[in-house]
């Protein structure tokens, strides 16, 4: 692989394989495993594996931003929950050295009833940071988030808009060692994307390593150094943005003639 | 070969260990302010259930039933063994679904994750030490002074309770994730558990009958230490060594169901 980073592997997986399984259906009540008990373990032992990744050995330099892309159910999401430590691995080895934060993960465990301010202390030391950082980094995320006095009333009381301000100020603030974005084009309105766009690249002009997971191919090319084409759960190209989405485009056409494999996990 | 190791960037992994713990002071902070956030007389209420049930007890077995538990006053004998009961109860109570009730929190963002269980503890044990006070002068006003003791006592009964809350919490929490009855479960349990411990009725009454099987009750010679304490200012003896032994266990049970389903919280949340 030519990169120009010849930096520390900041995250490497060797060999890594996720396996899930699928159940027919999933009981956790206790009235209904106990009555339906003969089919409660029947469906237990009916389960199906299903290999959301498998043998995936990927290297990350610091300061590299990584673009993953492919399919619905290509195991894009899974390889980012890997890294995160959201999801075990199945097989394998993954080594990951540095903070490794979600963006847009916006206000997870936001309480509605205590203020912002407690909120996004509480959230940024979730995220990642020292209770101290996140004291010190508090005036600045108030005023990014432009909410005003309404920072010390309780978030109960927020509209969704200020809800979201607020979480993205946090996840702006929170300097990462190593960034995983998923999906930043799903969510919020074009002038919200494009404060997302501008806060990776300026991430990334600070050398933070970004890995990012995408369906959005422009982007892919206008921020990483490299890509990925993920298929199946099996890395299928990994290389030059250019080249990997051209790739994947002209390939892209078998795969939708082909059958889909469900949601992306 | 399955192995996932992650190394910190610099020094240890002190720094995060302290973050641990600021996480759970602040998860704590939070608990006790959502529990007194609109209340007119806040931390009252934490005392007054308490005591108003020990009030009705004193009444039901001191005045109808009279049981004899020496020369403390019914009242007395009750609430120095309930309020550690309390802390214990509710912290189990609350940490059930500290869990299945964060699954939006725990599906998005990597943080060890027995925090959550544990500031159940932590803010309970907020609650049980302010009660302490108010135990101290309703000891003061029958004249059973609060000794020296106390202050060396206190510090090791609630090191140990501490020890046997963390394995039940864990234990408790983790499997409510895969069965949520686990919730509704242990509210039954635990009732029926304070009937089965010397809360309401001294130890000594139960040891008559059914002798020494009372200490396979893990809370047993804990609650009575705490009451031993508290009414006649004695320090925990020999006789504590079945908390110890259930706190060692539970502790070592705890981990290990954590350990192993904590990799299926991601599919079961």
């Amino acid at each position: 692989m030519k990169s120009p980073y010849n930096g520390q592997e900041v995250i490497t997986l060797d060999n890594v394989s996720k396996r899930y399984y699928l159940y027919p259906q999933r009981v956790r009540e206790l009235k209904k495993a106990i009555l339906h008990l003969p089919t409660f373990l029947k469906d237990s032992r009916a389960r199906q594996p299903f290999w959301a990744l498998r043998d995936v050995s990927l290297t990350v330099r610091r300061g590299e931003s990584v673009g993953i892309i492919g399919p619905n159910g290509a195991g894009k999401s899974t390889l980012l929950r890997i890294v995160s430590r959201l999801a075990p691995l199945t097989k394998g080895k993954l080594t990951v050295r540095g903070r490794v934060s979600p963006l847009l993960e916006l206000g997870a465990g936001f309480h509605p009833q205590i203020s912002g301010r407690e909120n996004a202390v509480l959230n940024a030391v979730l995220l990642g940071l020292s209770h101290k950082e996140a004291q010190e980094k508090l005036p600045e995320i108030v005023e990014f988030s432009e909410l005003g006095n309404f920072i010390d009333q309780p978030m109960r009381t927020y509209s969704s808009g200020m809800y979201v301000r607020l979480g993205f100020a946090v996840a702006v603030h929170v300097r990462p060692e190593i960034l995983l974005v998923d999906e930043v084009l799903a969510v919020g309105d074009a002038e919200f994307q494009r404060k997302c766009f501008d806060h990776i690249e300026k991430l990334r002009q600070e050398q933070v390593t970004i890995v990012l997971v995408t369906h959005d191919l422009e982007s892919v090319k206008r921020f990483c150094d490299r890509a990925v084409l993920l298929n199946h759960g099996v890395i299928a190209v990994e290389g030059e943005p250019q080249e990997v989405v051209d790739e994947y485009l002209s390939s892209h056409f078998e795969f939708s003639a082909g059958p889909t494999d469900g949601g992306d996990s | 070969m399955r192995a996932v190791s992650v190394a910190a960037p610099r020094g240890f992994d002190l720094s995060q260990l302290a973050r641990t713990w600021e996480l759970l002071l602040l998860l704590t902070a939070r608990d006790v302010k959502l529990r007194y956030e609109g209340t007119i007389l806040g931390f009252l209420w934490t005392l007054a259930k308490p005591l108003l049930l020990a009030l009705v007890f004193s009444f039901a077995l001191s005045k109808v039933l009279r049981i004899d538990v020496g020369d403390a006053p019914y009242v007395l004998f009750l609430l120095s063994a309930l309020f550690p009961w309390t802390w214990f109860q509710s912290s189990v109570q609350f940490s059930a679904g500290s869990f299945s009730n964060n699954a939006a929190l725990l599906k998005k963002v990597y943080f060890p994750r027995f925090v959550l269980p544990f500031s159940a503890i932590t803010s309970q044990l907020i609650h049980f030490l302010l009660s302490i006070p108010i135990l101290a002068l309703l000891l003061l006003a029958a004249d059973f002074s609060p000794g020296p003791e106390w202050l060396l006592g206190v510090p090791l009964l609630m090191a140990i309770q501490l020890l046997m809350l963390a394995g039940a919490v864990l234990l408790v929490a983790s499997f409510n994730v895969f069965l949520r009855d686990l919730e509704h479960l242990v509210e039954v349990l635990m009732l029926l558990w304070l009937y089965l411990t010397p809360i309401l009725y001294p130890l000594s009454l139960v040891k008559e009958r059914i002798g020494s099987v009372i200490y396979l009750n893990p809370m047993a010679s804990l609650i009575q230490a705490w009451r031993d304490l508290f009414l006649y200012d004695q320090l925990p003896g020999v006789d504590i060594w079945p908390a110890l032994l259930f706190a060692g266990i539970a502790l070592v049970a705890g981990s290990i169901a954590f350990k192993t389903l904590e990799g299926q919280f991601e599919v079961a949340l």
